[in-house]
């Protein structure tokens, strides 16, 4: 599978994150289907020119999030489209509460305060038809 | 064999005027360790004691598990080594240089010397004093490339380069690493490059190794932090606050071993945090390095 | 010596080859001038003199000095060899660069001195002996090559070992009892001669040893 990802020099993220993001973008685009088997993590880093390492931990990552399954000896995998959206979804929350938790942070805002605010959040959100 | 390729303990070299003391570094096989220093720190004289070209005063070294350097004619079979003032034999052509080299080496690769020669834009039948610094410097790579060494000790091998040859050689230095028993070792000052490919990164200032940790650490463990204190600043003794830019109400904290733990600790409102780049760490490091020296009798 | 050793002694035959056959062509019509009459046998050979010193001095300077100082030095030592391993290969590549011209050379002297009729035969010894001095002059500026890395104390040592050699024929020619036969119609193997030439090897053994105690044990190559 010859990878077309692309890591950029003067983004701000880290480039796992780069990667990690662009694989989650073509599972979730079907570009890359439930069960396709991923490049191994040395032949990726060398595509990319970047450090192994840095494959290690976005695959890692990816792994944690549900988005793929490694087996061990046999290489990495796409994870069932089942699990995946669900894992996905979950991922995305867990993204948006720790990136409110950073701005409560910012604040040196107590956490009771915090989980008052996102309950009036959940109170006033319309329920979607 | 599972021996390390490079294992460098408690080494010491004195010269008349500098003194490389108490290195020690490590890299394991299938790993890529960048050598990052300022001119004079001691890098190439690491680097040599590494190859056995000096010997240490004290300290052990093994290179792939050989003893250097007494059992150097063994150990640099298997390794490559190109430095930036290593030069060709000038009388003789690059195919000369070629086939000496392949006559030495069983593991010589001819198609993908080949293959190099024409990725370079090199011809073989030019004499090496012909050959600009860029082209010799890409003619050692090839040679010691095409050997398909386990080990590439590196010497600044990117400066003077051009930024399509340089990034000709890293793609080559990546392609080395698709076999997990092969690894490198480079030194440079192309933070941006060893930012990018290394898995280990060292920082030596001044004969010394500052840190060496995996390249993950050093870019999670460090931040600049930008807060505003109006009522002046508080009274930290957080040991993770290397440095301290004050300009008024606004402070901005140069942080090593940033976690949630220290923010909560900090307890003012912070209005942004920031990764730092490795040449920042770099430059960061060597400056609280040397403080810290300073203030040490 | 193994397959690398020889593959460096072959690599300096290779650079230097141009400098031999140059050296080897430029005696050689020495020689042929030397047989050309009284006159012509002064300039021939002066010509065949300089050329086996220059041939020493150029391989000691290009091939030890050069080397050093244009960083191929360092190629080399990339090889899978000891420094030490370098220093031999080194010793005995230049040796048979100088051996092969200086060995034609000096047979072909010996050879005219013979066929010539003009040339009286009692010369042999000596030429003889000249041509083992050149030799071991060679082996010390090839010595001190090794060991010195200062050009100024380079070009001292070849100033040295050029007067040396006017010194030598001056000396063994006027003073010796070889020099007391030259002239004769044949050839005086005494005992001067045999001490003079054992003397000679000696120093020339000596000199070409020496770097294998001294520049070979070197820990610090660079």
């Amino acid at each position: 599978m010859h990878s077309s990802l692309f890591i950029s020099q003067t983004d701000a993220r880290p480039m796992y994150l780069q990667i990690v993001e662009q694989i989650r973008q073509r599972v979730a685009a079907g570009d890359w289907p439930a069960g396709q088997e991923l490049p191994s993590i040395r032949a990726l880093a060398a595509d990319l020119r970047v450090s192994v390492i840095t494959v290690k931990r976005a695959y890692l990552d990816l792994e944690s999030e549900g988005v793929i399954v490694t087996r061990h000896g046999k290489g990495s995998f796409v994870a069932d489209a089942q699990g995946l959206a669900m894992d996905m979804r979950l991922a995305q929350l867990d993204t948006h509460l720790s990136a409110a938790g950073e701005i409560a942070r910012s604040l040196a805002m107590p956490e009771p305060e915090l989980i008052e605010r996102l309950r009036n959040a959940l109170n006033t959100q319309e329920p979607k038809a | 064999m599972s021996a390390k390729a490079i294992e460098m303990n408690g080494v010491r070299k004195a010269f008349r005027f500098f003194t490389l003391e108490d290195v020690s570094l490590d890299l394991e096989q299938g790993q890529i360790m960048g050598l990052v220093g300022p001119n004079g720190a001691g890098k190439s004289t690491t680097i040599r004691l590494l190859m056995g070209m000096l010997t240490p005063d004290a300290g052990s070294i093994r290179l792939l598990g050989h003893a250097m350097p007494a059992q150097q004619a063994l150990a640099k079979r298997d390794v490559g080594f190109v430095s930036d003032d290593m030069k060709l034999l000038p009388q003789a052509t690059l195919a000369w240089h070629m086939d000496f080299v392949a006559s030495i080496y069983p593991g010589w690769d001819a198609a993908y010397a080949a293959q190099l020669l024409k990725r370079f834009g090199l011809h073989a039948g030019q004499t090496a004093k012909s050959l600009s610094t860029g082209e010799q410097a890409k003619a050692l790579l090839l040679l010691a490339l095409a050997r398909r060494p386990r080990l590439l000790v590196l010497d600044e091998p990117t400066s003077g380069m051009d930024p399509v040859a340089r990034q000709e050689l890293l793609t080559e230095f990546m392609d080395v690493l698709r076999d997990d028993s092969r690894s490198i070792l480079f030194s440079s000052h192309n933070t941006v490059d060893v930012e990018r490919i290394s898995d280990r990164i060292t920082f030596i200032d001044r004969g010394r190794v500052v840190a060496s940790d995996s390249k993950d650490d050093f870019i999670e463990r460090w931040r600049t932090v930008r807060l505003r204190v109006p009522e002046g600043m508080p009274d930290w003794r957080l040991p993770e606050i290397v440095h301290r830019d004050v300009d008024g109400p606004n402070v901005t904290l140069t942080v090593d071993g940033f976690s949630d733990d220290f923010l909560a600790r900090l307890g003012a409102p912070v209005q942004e945090v920031h990764r730092m780049s490795l040449e920042e760490v770099f430059v960061a490091t060597v400056m609280h390095s040397r403080e810290a020296l300073e203030v040490r009798p | 010596m193994n397959v690398l050793t020889r593959k460096l002694v072959a690599k300096e035959l290779y650079l230097y080859r141009w400098l031999l056959v140059g050296a080897g062509a430029a005696g050689f019509a020495g020689l042929l001038t030397a047989a050309s009459g009284e006159i012509g046998f002064n300039i021939g050979f002066i010509v065949w003199l300089t050329a086996i010193i220059a041939l020493g001095v150029m391989l000691a300077l290009f091939g030890v000095a050069s080397e050093r100082k244009e960083r191929s030095l360092l190629f080399v030592l990339s090889l899978p060899l000891a420094p030490g391993d370098y220093v031999r290969a080194k010793l005995l590549g230049l040796l048979a660069c100088f051996l092969l011209p200086w060995a034609g050379l000096s047979v072909g002297a010996l050879a005219l001195i013979l066929v010539m009729p003009g040339i009286a035969d009692g010369l042999l010894p000596y030429a003889v002996l000249l041509c083992v001095f050149l030799l071991m002059n060679f082996a010390f500026v090839l010595c001190a090559a090794l060991h010195i890395s200062s050009e100024a104390g380079m070009g001292g040592v070849i100033i040295l070992t050029n007067m040396s050699v006017s010194l030598f024929m001056m000396g063994v020619g006027r003073t010796s009892e070889v020099g007391a036969h030259m002239l004769s119609p044949t050839p005086v193997w005494n005992a001067m001669f045999w001490l003079l030439l054992a003397a000679e090897a000696a120093f020339t053994l000596l000199a070409l040893s020496l770097p294998l105690f001294t520049a070979a044990r070197r820990r610090d190559f660079l």
